[in-house]
């Protein structure tokens, strides 16, 4: 084994901390200074990352390095340890790439705003602990990086803190947000107090030992809970909603691409690794079933949405909720459909973040009724978001239909494998979920770059070519992964599975070979994925056979009468709403520019479904007490079931 | 002697989570999520308590299998966790001074401009 390459995991994660140090020494001098050690900085845990990929993803090595060197001694772990293997790596470059496009941004849609040494400090120390994170083999050692991603993501959220929301926005991600640290210190203090290690790879191998222990498996509902808060899961949504509507764009893409990412690793190590437990109906139940309600709750939250930024965080929720769902149904071919998509969703939704930012720095604005026509004033910008927006609504060629069109395989595969309704229904919601996505984002094109161009954006400029860099790395990627879904398969997927499937090798790796063994861990692994290909034709055929029957009966079942019926109902409602806000899709005459009813393109759903909007809105009060109740509520739930029924 | 640590770890995490749910006033949820990691940091340092264990301060020649003390590693994660949650409350605190300027109430049921 090269023992150079050994030190590569810690030289990254110190590089980015020191980085964030020397950044606040030079930067009050010089900016120059301070944008070029950020940039160092980034580029090195990139390169460093990327010279780790061809001994873990491609020879399939596990690489530890211990901390001072106490390695173990007579089985026990006392130490601290980096353990990269290839799921680490796999979510170690999603960060480093986010972190590198996010900063390159930052340089120029940041130049408005003062005190940037802080923000740079905050930005390199944030980007430290979530490849801290995602790099550690130690729990208390992950627990550390959640809190420092925390502070530094809420003070990064407050950064404009003269901006409206910005302050209160910031405060109930710090207090709702305390409940996930808290829930995931008292599992850690659990597990410690029955198996005497913090290391992962030893607890991993003591868990089976202990059968039927109740504290065991509370401490699981505990960390379960801990690092769904940080996925920003249903119930804990309304946080990234607040967060990201106030954040600058650059930490948005933090947020949302990197952020939750740690929330779906945490989940994944956790429920593979730790517990092995994903074979138990009961916890596919469980993750499975909190990822479909986040997927389903937050697309339709989006569309009462009238901030641009909010309503792209709400979807960030809804797609990481497909992740979840993937990765609860147990299978092999879930779990890499799931990590595909987390891939994908740090790609597509980084990418409508900066072009919302492009749209804020440019306009100062990302109200969607006001805002429109902006594709004659920047057209690049527009081309970005449409590529953007047909990715993460699963359309073909880009990567978001390349990863869902897994999602679904998955689902349906487990469904029919078990005959469990459970599982098809999940498969539905999921493709529901994406035909919502496209409509929303249908709504956000037409209000924000298409119809009537408001008079006071009629001097608006394109972005700067430093911003639009950044985006066209992003868009690049959207289209290279959806073109060649098998070599993302072959080359990233594939042993990032094996190894959330292999502990065995995990605990051999860090504890000398035959310790799993010893502690009655058989060897996993993954030999090949059983997935047909997107690209294949029998697929189409069949999905155009079920669209043309679709169609088909549809247009049998609506006789023309019911049409009329339909629409003499729907205008006699229409008299009935009180609300000026229905009708601007058809009289328009209430502004100039009410460009037809922009964001209220789905006015007539929105009407048939107002009693659950209506409730759904009233849910996200906005009170910091209720959302903490909400939390409390569901960490309740899930460790009353987890005791109860496991 | 232990169980009473632990009834009164989850006492005081419940106390904690009660006035963070009902109190209306920020000050008195950040009290809340201070007690909430009060509890938290008894329960660790109690995990690792052994009954009759001396303090665990030797050198490598004192050190032999006879000796009998009390777990380190708890001491050491309660001291981090005390330092993370004194943290969080400066950092609430200073951002509620922030709010109190801009909002000009500590009521949470009007610091609800993001709602919905």
């Amino acid at each position: 084994m090269n023992t150079f390459l050994n030190n590569f995991p810690i030289l990254a994660i110190m590089i980015l901390f020191v980085g964030a140090f020397v950044t606040s020494l030079v930067g009050r001098r010089s900016a120059l200074a301070r944008n070029g050690v950020v940039l160092v900085s980034m580029t090195a845990a990139l390169a460093m990352m990327l010279a780790l990929v061809k001994p873990v993803l491609l020879d399939g090595q596990i690489i530890t390095y211990w901390l001072g060197n106490w390695e173990p001694v007579e089985g026990w772990a006392f130490g601290i340890c980096l353990e990269v293997d290839a799921l680490s790596l796999f979510f170690g470059l999603i960060v480093t790439v986010a972190v590198f496009v996010s900063g390159v941004y930052s340089f120029t849609y940041m130049n408005h705003d003062d005190s940037l040494v802080n923000y740079y400090t905050l930005f390199l120390m944030l980007s430290g602990s979530v490849l801290g994170l995602v790099l550690s083999g130690d729990l208390f050692n992950i627990f550390v990086m959640v809190e420092i991603m925390t502070f530094t993501a809420v003070a990064l959220t407050a950064f404009r803190n003269t901006y409206e929301g910005a302050l209160e926005g910031a405060l109930k991600y710090l207090v709702v947000g305390s409940l996930g640290s808290t829930s995931l210190l008292v599992g850690i203090a659990m597990l410690y107090s029955q198996l005497h290690t913090l290391n992962l790879a030893q607890i991993s191998a003591l868990i089976p030992g202990q059968g039927a222990n109740p504290v065991i498996i509370a401490a699981f509902a505990f960390l379960f809970m801990g690092f769904a808060t940080k996925a920003f899961l249903f119930p804990f949504q309304p946080l990234a909603a607040d967060a990201h509507a106030v954040a600058p764009a650059s930490i948005s893409l933090m947020i949302s691409g990197v952020l939750t990412k740690c929330g779906v690793y945490g989940i994944i190590r956790l429920c593979y690794v730790l517990y092995e437990n994903l074979n138990q109906p009961l916890v596919q139940y469980l993750v499975t079933g909190f990822g479909a309600v986040s997927m389903f709750i937050c697309v339709t939250m989006a569309f009462n949405q009238h901030n641009f930024k909010r309503l792209l965080a709400f979807h960030s929720i809804s797609q990481v909720g497909y992740v979840i769902t993937a990765v609860g149904l147990g299978s092999a071919l879930g779990v890499s459909a799931g990590l595909y998509h987390a891939m994908n969703h740090t790609i597509f939704k980084g990418l409508l973040f900066l072009t919302a930012g492009a749209v804020q720095h440019q306009t100062g604005s990302l109200d969607l009724d006001s805002l429109g026509g902006l594709s004659k004033r920047m057209p690049r910008t527009t081309l970005l978001f449409l590529i953007g927006a047909a990715s993460i609504s699963g359309l073909p060629p880009f990567n978001g239909f390349a990863s869902k069109w897994m999602i679904y395989q998955a689902a349906f595969q487990r469904g029919a494998a078990t005959g469990n309704f459970f599982f098809l229904f999940v498969c539905i919601v999921a493709l529901i979920t994406s035909v919502l996505t496209l409509a929303s984002f249908i709504k956000v094109a037409q209000s924000v770059f298409f119809g009537q161009l408001p008079e006071q954006y009629k001097e608006v400029k394109e972005v700067p070519l430093a911003m639009r860099i950044p985006m066209w790395i992003l868009a690049v990627l959207c289209i290279v992964t959806g073109l060649f879904p098998t070599q993302v398969q072959n080359y990233l997927l594939l042993p990032a599975t094996s190894a959330a499937f292999n502990a065995a090798n995990y605990i051999d790796q860090a504890m000398g070979l035959g310790y799993a063994a010893a502690h009655g861990i058989a060897t996993g692994g993954v030999a090949g994925l059983m997935v047909s290909d997107c690209w294949n034709p029998t697929s189409w055929l069949m999905l155009l056979f079920c669209i043309t029957c679709a169609v088909a009966i549809v247009a049998l079942l609506a006789s023309p009468n019911d049409l009329k019926d339909a629409h003499i109902s729907s205008c006699d409602e229409q008299a009935e709403v009180l609300d000026a806000k229905y009708e601007s899709f058809f009289s328009g005459e209430e502004s100039v520019y009410s460009q037809v009813g922009g964001s209220d393109l789905f006015w007539g759903f929105k009407h048939n479904w107002r009693k659950y909007f209506s409730y759904m809105h009233d849910w996200h009060s906005g009170i910091v007490n209720d959302y903490t109740l909400y939390g409390v509520v569901a960490i309740a739930f899930v460790l009353l079931a987890c005791i109860i029924l496991l | 002697m232990m169980a009473v640590n632990y009834i009164g770890s989850f006492a005081l995490i419940a106390l904690g989570l009660y006035c963070m749910v009902a109190k209306h006033n920020l000050i008195k949820v950040i009290i809340g999520m201070g007690l909430v990691d009060y509890g938290t940091n008894l329960l660790i340092v109690s995990v690792g308590f052994n009954p009759g264990g001396t303090a665990p301060i030797f050198t490598i020649a004192e050190l032999t299998r006879e000796s009998f003390f009390v777990d380190p590693v708890p001491q050491a994660l309660t001291l981090t966790s005390i330092v993370i949650g004194a943290c969080m409350t400066a950092m609430s605190l200073s951002l509620v001074i922030k709010l109190r300027e801009q909002y000009g109430t500590l009521d949470t049921r009007k610091i609800r401009r993001l709602n919905g």
